[in-house]
C-alpha cells in the first residue's frame, strides 16, 4: 500500500500542502508546522497508508513542498 | 557612545567564535520562523537559555529574529518563542511583521524593527517608537539620509518604550540582495521555496542568458551574474558611519561558519576601536580588507551608503574568498598538561606547516600551524588516511572540535 512519509522537524509551515491536498493536510496551530492527517510518529516521521488513488495528488504536494520533507513511497 | 558590532549566529560554532572576536552582541533565529531556516544549523527554543547564559558570562547582548512573513496559523509559535525569550532574558525580539510587533508589545518584551520593515524616513521611525527602541534601516539608504534620521530623532526627541531615544542600527557587511529590503520572489515563484519565510533558494546567484523571443537571440550583457550583488563592505569609510550617530553595526551571515563569524567581527571590532583612539589609517584599512578576503565574500562594495545609483554585482556565483578550509579529521582527545591533541584523520593529509583551523561548539575556532606532527610517539612527514595524529595545541581541544586545512585558492 503507498504511503506518505512526512519528516515534521524540517517544515517551516508555508502551508502549500494544506493549500493543494486539506485532505490530508493541515496546519498546527500550536507550532505552526503542517501536520499529515491520521500520520503515526515512528523514530520522529510521521507517516500514514494511502490509498492509490490519493498518490497523484499528494506526489504534488511533495513535490511543492520547499524544504521536501514530504515523501510517496509507492508500495 | 562607541558603537556596537553585532554578530550573526546560526549555530553554536559561531556564538563561540563570535564572543572570541569580542562581538559587543548576537543575534540569532530559533524554530522556522526565521529568514535563514534553509541555511543557518536549525538552533531551537531550547537553545535559547543557554545562548543568553553563555553570552551573559561574557557581557554580550542577544537579539532574537523573529522576523518572516507570518501567518494565522504561526501566532501561538509567535506567542511562545516570544515569552520563551523573555524568561531566558534576550534583549529584544528582532521584527518587522506587526502581529509580531503587538505582541511584543502586549508582553513587555524589548522590540527592534527589522530591516524587512523597509525603514526609509523620520515619521516611520516615529510610528515605531511606542513600540521599538531600535529601528534597522533599509539598506538602499545613503549615510546622508541616515545621518539625516538620526538628527530629527534628537531634535523631534523620538524616544523608545524605555524612554530612551530611539537607536538607530545599519548593516555594515556581508551579503546585500538585488530586491529592496529582502523583499523578494524570484525563489517562491521558481521553486515554490518563500525567501520572505526563510527558503530563499538564490536564483539571483546563478547566472543566466537573455534572450529575445522574437528572433531567439541571446542578447548581450555586461557581466553574467546580472543579479548577483557583491558583498556589503564598510570598514573603509568606517571613520564616516560613526560620525552619522548610528547605535549598531550589524554583520550579515547567520548561514556562514565559524571562521567567517570570527574574522569579520574581530576586523571591524580593531576598525571601530581604531576610529575612536584616532588610529584609523588607509594601511589598518587595506590590512583589514585583506583579512576579510580570506573569508567568504562574492567581492566587495560600499553599498548604496555614499550615493550609487545602481548596485554592483558579482562575476563569480560563488565565493571570492582568498582562502578555503579542507576537512581533514576530528579531534578525539586533548592532553592538557603537555598541551597536545590528537586527532584522526578522515580526509586528505596533513603535513608539517600547514596552516590549520580548528571549529567546535564550544571551542569556538583556534587557528594553529602545524609545527611537528606526531604518529605513535615519533614525528612524522605523512598521515595516512584513518590513523591517529598529534599537534601541539595551546589551547584546549574538545573530542569532536574538526580540524581544516586552510589553503589559498584562485583568488589569493
Amino acid at each position: 500500500m503507498p504511503k506518505i512519509l512526512h519528516y515534521r522537524d524540517k517544515c517551516i509551515g508555508c502551508n502549500i500542502c494544506y493549500e493543494i491536498w486539506p485532505v490530508r493536510w493541515r496546519l498546527s496551530r500550536v507550532d505552526g508546522k503542517c501536520t499529515l492527517v491520521n500520520g503515526i510518529a515512528k523514530k520522529g516521521v510521521w507517516q500514514t497508508n494511502i490509498s492509490t488513488d490519493e498518490v497523484a495528488i499528494n506526489a504534488q504536494v511533495a513535490s511543492a513542498c520547499p524544504v521536501k520533507v514530504i515523501r510517496i513511497v509507492k508500495n | 557612545m562607541r558603537m556596537e558590532i553585532m554578530a550573526p549566529v546560526g549555530s553554536w560554532e559561531s556564538l563561540q567564535a563570535a564572543i572570541q572576536a569580542g562581538a559587543d552582541s548576537i543575534y540569532f533565529g530559533v524554530e522556522h520562523l526565521n529568514m535563514r531556516v534553509k541555511s543557518a544549523t536549525a538552533l531551537t527554543m531550547a537553545d535559547i537559555p543557554g545562548i543568553v547564559g553563555r553570552c551573559a558570562e561574557h557581557g554580550i547582548k542577544t537579539y532574537l529574529t523573529l522576523n518572516t512573513t507570518m501567518y494565522d496559523h504561526d501566532r501561538q509559535l509567535i506567542s511562545t518563542i516570544i515569552s520563551e525569550s523573555k524568561k531566558a532574558g534576550v534583549g529584544a525580539i528582532i521584527a518587522a511583521d506587526l502581529a509580531v510587533i503587538q505582541e511584543c508589545k502586549k508582553q513587555g518584551m524589548s522590540l527592534h524593527i527589522s530591516t524587512q520593515a523597509n525603514v526609509t524616513n523620520i515619521d516611520t521611525v516615529a510610528f515605531f517608537a511606542p513600540y521599538a527602541d531600535l529601528i534597522v534601516l533599509s539598506r538602499e539608504l545613503t549615510l546622508k539620509q541616515v545621518k539625516g534620521i538620526i538628527r530629527e530623532i534628537k531634535n523631534r526627541n523620538i524616544t523608545g518604550p524605555k524612554g530612551e531615544l530611539m537607536k538607530i542600527e545599519i548593516f555594515a557587511h556581508g551579503a546585500l540582495c538585488m530586491a529592496i529590503s529582502g523583499k523578494c520572489y524570484l525563489s517562491l515563484d521558481s521553486n515554490n521555496s518563500s525567501a520572505n519565510r526563510g527558503a530563499c533558494i538564490q536564483n539571483c546567484r546563478h547566472r543566466y542568458l537573455v534572450t529575445d523571443l522574437d528572433n531567439n537571440k541571446e542578447l548581450e550583457i555586461d557581466h553574467e551574474y546580472i543579479m548577483s550583488a557583491k558583498d556589503l563592505c564598510t570598514i573603509d569609510f568606517l571613520d564616516e558611519i560613526a560620525e552619522t550617530g548610528v547605535s549598531v553595526l550589524k554583520i550579515e551571515g547567520r548561514g556562514r561558519s565559524a571562521d567567517y563569524v570570527y574574522t569579520t567581527v574581530k576586523c571591524y571590532k580593531e576598525a571601530i576601536e581604531a576610529v575612536e583612539d584616532g588610529t584609523y589609517s588607509e594601511e589598518k584599512v587595506s590590512a583589514w580588507k585583506r583579512e576579510l578576503s580570506t573569508v567568504f565574500n562574492r567581492g566587495f562594495w560600499d553599498g548604496y551608503y555614499m550615493g550609487r545609483l545602481l548596485g554592483e554585482w558579482s562575476g563569480v556565483s560563488g565565493s571570492q574568498a582568498t582562502r578555503k578550509k579542507i576537512y581533514i579529521g576530528r579531534a578525539v582527545k586533548y592532553y592538557p598538561r603537555i598541551g597536545v591533541a590528537e586527532f584522526v584523520l578522515e580526509a586528505g593529509n596533513v603535513a608539517a606547516g600547514d596552516e590549520l583551523l580548528l571549529m567546535g561548539p564550544v571551542t569556538g575556532i583556534l587557528s594553529q600551524t602545524a609545527e611537528t606532527i606526531h604518529v605513535d610517539n615519533g614525528p612524522a612527514s605523512q598521515v595516512e588516511k584513518g590513523c591517529n595524529f598529534s599537534i601541539a595545541f595551546n589551547e584546549k581541544v574538545r573530542p569532536g572540535d574538526k580540524l581544516y586545512k586552510l589553503v589559498e585558492t584562485e583568488y589569493a
